[in-house]
């Protein structure tokens, strides 16, 4: 009997610790409005390696003193499911932030995020054009901070060294004619006249922001210009093929600090990284940006581009502090933190373009001036619950295409038979 | 399970000699309370191992089961879907090309992984100064971490500068696979790679199954007069059977629940060319949050794992009869 009963007690000692351990709720900044001070928490990625949060939180509680920000750090890599777990669990940290647009898709569909409609409306929408980016059938679930669109990334020195002109406003034709003039030497010495990475972005994406194409239209007809120029690129050797760049994983970052490639077409988040580097010696090159290469020849910089911003969780227990920040990280504040470390703010005016290019080591030309302010930034996929699994379908298409293990007609055909037949377009 | 002890308990006071249904009574309760203390003591050493079990792969399967026939998105309420999930199933094109990509590698894996870890284990298995050392060497593939086996292979497999390509130039194949970019060559690819990783571990185990086969055997045969394939026919492959049989049920188990090295190497492409059903469950289900059509395609994953297991496990009973 003695030993039943010590059985009986360990039985429920296990028990308890396990409960105990399971109902565990973060009980320290739970609330967090003790002593007047409000503790805001906002999930970020790669804290340490994207500055852009800190600075845009220490001027957040520089002006607002009675909130404390806490940030909720994330591998990058693992953000998006991560995030998906956490409000799946019933996560109560107060501010997502949003990665991409085919995640606010996801987000916004799912009604995980708080309707700030409220903030939006106090905001100039003129601006802070990629406001309207966020609209989801007449709801704004999330406020951008950040802007970032496609831009052609070059090297000056290579261009003068080739008697080259530099690219002011060049069409998808004359950037291949001039990578061509750029390639130089050959096997490990081999210079590329341009990276083009393996996103499928960077045709689709192109081709959708310039001729008006829409993932969402099941028709895509309009790739078909765009994939023929870069496999005529990869198979005149002008840019290193995709099969190589895919197995080598390779960075475009690298590709362009190295000088391994003349032009590198690519967002705008890569410029705070180069004058980062600069600063530490690890990029050495003379660069600069200019206008995206168009297919239509009409003097207008059109190119793709998409938000960054945030959104209140759903289940936030700060929510009147966390509209506040979201308020200060879209305006002007918050685009001067952001413009301070080279980030593209959503908001747009010409003291923070001078400040902006008052950056240290940022080129100054005209080109590089012009190439900031496109005429025109389209999304590359229009917010849709149904984006991410088009873009799952539009992906691997882009892989046998690009691999050479089918057609560019065939490929098309068969992104439109499988959106078709999955029941992602009607 | 009833003890030698308590048998015989039971058969003391329940014989049919004894008198009286009175004294009968008290011996009886007693059994029962031996009886009960024993299992309670039996539970109380499966229970920690068991809590831990149910609480993190019990209960998750058994949501999976359920979820199959619902339509989820992880946060608002599920809603009930009926046979709705394995319909679309039917007609997933994405779902047929991943069944026939994850049997083409176990066809791939099991066998080949199977025939080079008792080739390896056969030659390891042998009294030699500095044996220790060569199976330590090819135990290695496995205690390495995956990411980094699954990027060194693809540096190997680069189709225009990779030393497995340079080296098929150097011997005269002009017209080398591409590998990893190919769409007819990356599941070849991946399953060179997984076979290299997972060699080692079946080979220690071929190991283990080597050394319990008694010399006699050996000394008889050779007194027979058989020689090396004879003794390796006739002795050695009967006496390893039982090995035999957990390394395959392993291996074809592993073969078709395998996704990380996918994930890492290919995820999946180039397009769908090695896309596995582990991966399109995490596609479905994480990436694109539709956690019942997910959790249907685990279910029939789970059907074809328990079909293949109890299928071998039939062919190992009838041959053992």
């Amino acid at each position: 009997m003695r030993m039943k009963r010590t059985l009986i007690a360990a039985g429920t000692v296990t028990a308890a610790l396990i409960l105990a351990g399971c109902a565990g709720t973060p009980s320290s900044n739970a609330g967090g409005s003790s002593s007047g001070k409000t503790t805001l928490s906002i999930s970020v990625w790669n804290y340490d390696k994207t500055p852009e949060f800190k600075a845009l939180f220490d001027a957040f509680e520089k002006a607002n003193p009675s909130i404390t920000i806490q940030p909720v750090d994330i591998l990058a890599a693992n953000y998006e499911d991560k995030v998906t777990t956490m409000l799946a669990g019933g996560d109560t940290t107060d501010i997502i932030t949003v990665k991409n647009l085919t995640d606010y898709a996801g987000y916004a569909s799912k009604k995980q995020f708080l309707n700030v409609n409220d903030i939006a409306k106090d905001l100039p929408a003129d601006k802070i054009p990629a406001l309207k980016d966020y609209d989801f059938k007449g709801v704004h679930y999330a406020i951008p901070y950040r802007q970032d669109f496609s831009v052609l990334f070059y090297n000056k020195d290579m261009f003068t060294t080739a008697g080259v002109a530099d690219p002011a406003n060049l069409t998808w034709k004359e950037f291949a004619a001039d990578a061509q003039k750029l390639t130089t030497g050959s096997g490990a010495d081999k210079v590329y006249g341009a990276y083009l990475h393996t996103w499928n972005s960077i045709v689709q994406g192109y081709a959708a922001a310039q001729t008006g194409g829409s993932p969402l239209s099941g028709k895509y007809d309009w790739m078909k210009d765009q994939y023929d120029l870069t496999l005529g690129m990869q198979k005149a050797g002008t840019t290193l093929d995709w099969a190589t760049a895919n197995s080598q994983q390779t960075s475009y970052q690298t590709m362009f600090e190295t000088g391994k490639a003349a032009m590198v077409p690519m967002g705008t988040w890569l410029i705070a990284p180069l004058l980062a580097d600069a600063k530490t010696g690890t990029n050495k090159i003379n660069w600069g940006i200019a206008p995206l290469p168009q297919i239509k020849a009409n003097g207008k910089i059109v190119t793709d581009g998409g938000p960054t911003g945030f959104g209140i969780n759903k289940t936030a227990k700060n929510v009147a502090a966390a509209k506040k920040f979201l308020a200060f990280a879209a305006g002007q504040e918050g685009a001067k933190a952001v413009a301070s470390i080279g980030i593209v703010p959503a908001y747009h005016s010409d003291a923070i373009t001078k400040q902006y290019f008052g950056l240290e080591g940022m080129p100054q030309d005209a080109i590089s001036k012009t190439a900031y302010n496109p005429d025109e930034v389209n999304l590359d996929s229009p917010v849709s619950s149904t984006a991410a699994q088009i873009g799952t379908i539009l992906n691997e298409e882009h892989q046998l295409i690009m691999t050479g293990s089918k057609s560019v007609d065939d490929g098309i055909a068969e992104m439109e038979s499988r959106v078709k037949s999955e029941g992602l377009v009607k | 399970m009833t003890t030698i002890a308590e048998r015989r308990n039971a058969a003391q006071h329940d014989s049919p000699g004894q008198p009286g249904a009175a004294s009968n009574r008290p011996g009886r309760s007693k059994a029962r309370a031996l009886r009960r203390r024993r299992i309670l003591v039996g539970w109380s050493f499966i229970l920690p191992n068991f809590l831990g079990f149910a609480l993190f792969t019990l209960v998750p399967v058994i949501a999976a089961f359920v979820l199959a026939f619902m339509h989820w998105d992880a946060y608002n309420a599920p809603t009930w879907a009926g046979i709705d999930n394995f319909t679309r199933l039917i007609g997933d094109d994405s779902f047929h090309v991943a069944l026939a990509n994850t049997c083409l590698y176990a066809l791939g894996h099991v066998p080949l992984t199977l025939a080079i870890a008792l080739g390896l284990a056969l030659l390891l298995n042998q009294k030699l100064r500095g044996i220790a050392f060569f199976r330590v060497a090819i135990f290695f593939p496995y205690i390495t971490s995956l990411v980094a086996v699954a990027i060194v292979w693809n540096m190997l497999f680069n189709p225009t500068t990779g030393p497995v390509n340079q080296f098929l130039h150097l011997i005269g194949i002009a017209d080398a696979p591409g590998w990893t970019a190919s769409t007819t060559w990356a599941l070849p690819a991946v399953i060179i790679t997984s076979v290299w990783r997972d060699m080692g571990y079946y080979m220690v185990l071929f190991l283990a199954g080597l050394q319990a086969i008694p010399h006699e055997y050996y000394e008889a045969a050779e007194v027979d007069g058989a020689g090396r394939w004879q003794k390796f026919w006739n002795v050695t492959l009967p006496s390893l059977r039982p090995t035999t049989f957990l390394v395959l049920v392993l291996l074809s188990v592993s073969s078709f629940k395998v996704f990380d090295l996918i994930f890492v190497m290919t995820q999946g492409g180039p397009g769908r060319a090695t896309l596995v059903l582990s991966q399109l469950i995490y596609q479905d289900g994480i990436i694109n949050g539709q956690f019942g059509y997910s959790s249907a395609i685990s279910l029939v994953l789970f059907v074809i794992v328990l079909i293949v297991t109890v299928f071998q496990f039939k062919l190992q009973q009838r041959r053992e009869r």
